[in-house]
């Protein structure tokens, strides 16, 4: 369980714009999507979860670990899978960058090399575990990235805008992996589709939380305020 | 960044005697070869080093003559300055001896990573390290340290080799400004972007919470 009391985050510079405002929030449901503009502070809210982003005020709990006390805990608990998969994988190859994930779990070379060979089977990616990941397709990377977080079996999956960059069908594919996931998946995206997977979705508008509900009538919120800001633009001569 | 950029140095793989060997015994002879051809100091010292790479690269890594030659092409602006000025100065067999020599230390340098992974690089590396561990060292994250910046020297010359591209595409080909500013850009932000990468993976993180 998730919980957020009083969170808020300030920007270092300049110190008087606020990221984030105060959210009080518990997140319990096993899909939970955010959806909002782009700059609105769904990649804050998510970076909050695990600790890459610390609260400048307020408290959030994972499970009952604090994130500002807790970090490595905290972000043994938690996934974070990044928008673009590049930015995730560090190594050359993909049995490699699984390998490094394991690297803490497994100390002994033999034991982490047959765990990556688990993992690289489980999720069908055995045939280009020792491809360049430069060489990979934007979905076979991204299934990678998936691979690589799960890799260490946390409790909470974080992802932020996971299919952004990849085309129909491979946005497919993750959205299936995702349903077939045991964690609890807390994810942002563009994709008002994929939101509506969710069991619950948070609308992010300027750093606050405008809507918290059924991602059915998220939805249509969200499309009712990006209409009503559009309309509020002064139109370009 | 281009996928050329992940290649340089990077593992290769072949079925080979030397991808087949274990890390220490590829190191100890690159290791001792290298000190040799730099405390003997001569040609023929150089052509035997030369020549033992070659044979290295070739049969017993089952590399190509392609990938022998690559690192020695990217080099070639400061193999040709230090040549002349050698040559210039002390005459052909000095220039030789000192080209020779870097290419010998380079060239077998680059057969261990070519021929091992570096997951096994990495686990050498901290094996390494370990007896820095009563002096508060972690191994692990040292080994970590030292693999990351191998793998980020790849990434750079692509970065310098794109930032070249585009200079070139703009008609700023002799723009200092323009040559090596995305690359400073490009350099930092990719030390942020690994730096995240690994927090969130836990792998920055020492094993308990203060």
């Amino acid at each position: 369980m998730i919980i957020f009391k009083g969170a808020a985050v300030r920007a270092e510079h300049p110190a008087t714009r606020q990221i984030l405002e105060p959210l009080n929030l518990t997140l319990a449901e096993d899909r939970i999507s955010i959806i909002g503009a782009n700059g609105s502070g769904k990649s804050t809210l998510l970076k909050l979860i695990n600790s890459l982003v610390l609260p400048t005020s307020g408290q959030v709990l994972v499970n009952g670990l604090d994130t500002a006390r807790k970090g490595s805990s905290v972000r043994r608990a938690v996934g974070f899978m990044f928008t673009d998969p590049l930015s995730q994988l560090i190594m050359p190859t993909g049995r490699e960058d699984v390998e490094l994930s394991l690297r803490r779990r497994h100390r002994n070379a033999e034991e982490r090399r047959s765990a990556a060979e688990k993992v690289l089977d489980r999720f069908g990616l055995v045939h280009l575990a020792d491809q360049s990941v430069y060489d990979l397709s934007g979905g076979e990377r991204q299934l990678l990235a998936l691979a690589v977080v799960l890799a260490t079996e946390p409790e909470v999956l974080l992802a932020d805008e996971p299919t952004t960059l990849l085309d129909l069908r491979n946005e497919e594919r993750v959205r299936r992996m995702f349903r077939g996931l045991e964690q609890q998946v807390v994810f942002t995206t563009h994709s008002l589709d994929f939101a509506l997977q969710a069991d619950r979705t948070l609308v992010i508008d300027g750093g606050r939380v405008v809507f918290d509900g059924k991602p059915t009538e998220a939805v249509a919120a969200y499309r009712r305020l990006s209409v009503r800001d559009v309309a509020h633009e002064e139109p370009r001569r | 960044m281009r996928g050329h950029a992940s290649l340089l140095g990077a593992y290769v793989e072949r079925n080979s005697l030397l991808h087949a060997a274990p890390l220490w015994a590829k190191f100890m002879p690159v290791a001792t070869l290298s000190v040799l051809v730099l405390m003997l100091n001569s040609p023929f010292a150089t052509l035997v080093g030369l020549g033992l790479v070659v044979l290295g690269y070739l049969v017993g890594a089952r590399l190509t003559l392609r990938e022998l030659v690559q690192p020695l092409l990217r080099m070639w602006p400061l193999i040709l300055i230090l040549g002349a000025f050698q040559w210039f100065r002390s005459g052909p067999e000095t220039a030789f001896t000192v080209v020779g020599n870097i290419a010998v230390c380079v060239l077998a340098a680059l057969l261990v990573t070519l021929t091992t992974q570096s997951q096994r690089l990495l686990d050498g590396l901290v094996f390494l390290a370990r007896p820095l561990r009563p002096l508060g060292v972690d191994p692990e994250r040292l080994g970590l340290t030292i693999a990351l910046m191998l793998r980020s020297i790849p990434y750079l010359v692509g970065a310098a080799e794109d930032s070249r591209d585009a200079a070139r595409a703009r008609g700023l080909e002799r723009n200092p400004r323009a040559l090596i500013l995305p690359v400073f850009i490009g350099a930092v932000a990719y030390a942020h972007q690994t730096g995240e990468a690994l927090a969130a993976r836990g792998l920055a993180d020492s094993d308990d919470d203060g």
